[in-house]
């Protein structure tokens, strides 16, 4: 399957029935698969004037109950901020799926993370956190679109499911399970109609005009976010037990970074990789915790240095931590990374 | 068995291999010693379109016709005024790359009068693991849909099942078996078998013939 179609196939088996959204390169193809596929279940396709409006549309169909999804790139998930923090502060569950590309501005179309930050540390107003979960195969995109529905509804959260444009376009084989029926949470808060609920106001809102109720709210947050951040932190470690250069990578570098650590290894360099899957919430813990031995690390992304900040946040102190990053649509070449790693390891920062 | 002509058309379903197919097909016309043409006209998919191994091909003495500069980038239908030199120059072989499913196969349409009687195959990939060609009646829908977009006929198939590196003898053998089942429903010959170049060896004596491939479109943590 190509990542696109095993977005929107995730989508389907997960019960989603709903999907707003505006075609934007590399994600049209996943518009055009649910298109196609959602009148075949009994769902509803509809491609909105603009992402503003798909968002404000799933925020209506998430206040219904229903499971509902929308997608796009870079520049239209920066349309949608202003919807997104709607439905944190209604406490809408969502999916919102967002295949990277080069930025700022109108961009390119080549591959890239540098919506780590807008995606981690809140991109709309007010206090707030998506949960974001970073695949990083075809497996994994038709995996963690199902299991952003059953976070979204868990958490009465909107769940961000991030990758780029080479994993929208690659094609990998995938294995779909027995359809299963899909059980839907109750959602005693949804509101149905007032034939479904006699004599119950069901109002989804994120409006408190008075200070001490929205306190309280942003109390109420807070506390769910504490969970979030307890409970679903998911990462995955290679070769990190002796590992003394540790790289940090997620979705498609990750898959890069593995190939580099392991050409190091046949240098003799102990090198491991740290894989975040949830970049929110960023798997702190786990990172603390397996990588006693690292003598430096390497946050290697297709940005700036963006999640480059949460691994120093988490290392605090303990060891170095460098960024390598491509920009502008490049993606990292291993033997460059090789290179880094190669540097660092002989250059005495691992000694 | 098909003959070649001048010009080679590979149309098909999304991710069926029309591109790899394209691609290894150019190399071999060059490594036979003609004067071979790459055509992209992939205005569907932005990533993993001969464009982007122009360097590649370049190289190996092929040239490339596809959007240059700021266009090569870009995700709008823009084709090179180069195309019709192509279909027109009797001394060139051109190898078409058409982008997947009807959507794709759209633009091709927009050539169907320079493109003359008799001087070309336009090729039908079907690789039997892809969603919607896993059946017969899958295959002969998307083809119809090609067909109607391009206003074109389609004359032979290219049998290219695979589940990537998980693909075994006995994975192309089932597909093929489908592949073979379509044609004869469609009576249309299928032009040969695509198998990766590791695998030839095992798939020795079908009656269509066999193609061994170099893939060419890697992704970034293969490239060895």
């Amino acid at each position: 399957m190509k990542g696109n179609e095993a977005i929107g196939e995730g989508a389907v088996r997960a019960g989603c029935r709903y999907f707003f959204g505006y075609p934007i390169t590399p994600q049209s193809e996943l518009t055009h698969y649910l298109a196609k596929r959602l009148p075949e279940v009994g769902g509803l396709y509809l491609q909105a004037e603009s992402e503003v409006a798909s968002i404000n549309m799933v925020y209506g169909a998430a206040g219904a109950g229903a499971r509902v999804m929308t997608s796009s790139s870079g520049p239209g998930i920066s349309l949608m901020q202003e919807g997104l923090s709607y439905l944190a502060g209604a406490e809408l569950p969502c999916v919102v799926v967002n295949l990277m590309r080069g930025g700022p501005g109108l961009g390119n179309i080549a591959p890239s993370q540098a919506d780590y930050f807008q995606a981690t540390k809140g991109g709309g107003h007010g206090d707030y956190h998506l949960i974001v979960l970073a695949p990083n195969s075809v497996q994994e995109l038709l995996d963690f679109t199902g299991k952003a529905f059953e976070l979204a509804d868990y958490y009465r959260n909107p769940v961000m499911v991030m990758a780029d444009g080479i994993m929208a376009q690659m094609m990998e084989p995938v294995e779909l399970k027995d359809e299963a029926q899909v059980e839907i949470p109750a959602k005693p808060w949804a509101a149905t109609g007032m034939i479904d609920h006699p004599g119950s106001k069901r109002i989804i809102n994120s409006c408190y005009v008075i200070p001490e109720e929205m306190e309280a709210v942003n109390i109420r947050l807070k506390e769910k976010y504490t969970q979030i951040t307890l409970n679903e932190q998911a990462s995955e470690g290679y070769l990190l037990e002796d590992a003394e250069i540790v790289l940090v990578a997620f979705g498609t570098v990750s898959r890069i970074c593995r190939a580099v650590v392991e050409k190091a290894r046949q240098l003799g360099i102990p090198a491991g990789l740290f894989r975040p899957i949830t970049l929110w919430p960023f798997p702190a813990e786990e990172l603390k915790r397996t990588t006693g031995k690292a003598k430096c690390f390497l946050s290697v992304e297709m940005n700036m240095g963006q999640m480059v900040e949460d691994v120093q946040l988490t290392i605090n102190g303990r060891a170095p931590v460098y960024h390598y990053g491509r920009l502008g649509g490049m993606v990292p070449v291993a033997r460059d990374v090789l290179q880094e790693v190669q540097k660092l390891y002989s250059g005495g920062v691992v000694k | 068995m098909l003959k070649s002509k001048r010009i080679s058309i590979f149309t098909g379903a999304f991710g069926s291999g029309k591109t790899e197919l394209a691609l290894n097909y150019a190399i071999k016309l060059r490594e036979k010693g003609k004067k071979v043409t790459a055509v992209d006209l992939d205005l569907i998919n932005p990533y993993f379109r001969i464009r982007s191994v122009r360097e590649a091909l370049e190289t190996r003495g092929i040239h490339v016709v596809s959007p240059r500069g700021k266009l090569a980038g870009a995700d709008v239908p823009a084709l090179p005024p180069a195309i019709l030199g192509v279909l027109e120059d009797s001394s060139t072989y051109g190898v078409v790359d058409v982008g997947g499913d009807d959507i794709g196969a759209a633009a091709l349409g927009r050539f169907k009068n320079n493109l003359a009687e008799g001087s070309f195959n336009l090729y039908f990939v079907v690789n039997t693991y892809r969603l919607h060609t896993r059946d017969v009646p899958g295959i002969l829908s998307v083809l119809n849909r090609v067909e109607k977009a391009s206003r074109m006929q389609v004359n032979a198939l290219i049998s290219n099942p695979n589940l990537g590196s998980e693909t075994d003898p006995e994975t192309i053998l089932e597909g093929h078996r489908l592949v073979l089942e379509a044609a004869h429903q469609l009576k249309l010959p299928v032009a040969f078998l695509g198998v990766r170049r590791n695998l030839a060896d095992r798939l020795k004596n079908q009656e269509v013939p066999l193609f061994p491939l170099d893939l060419m479109l890697k992704l970034p943590w293969q490239d060895g």
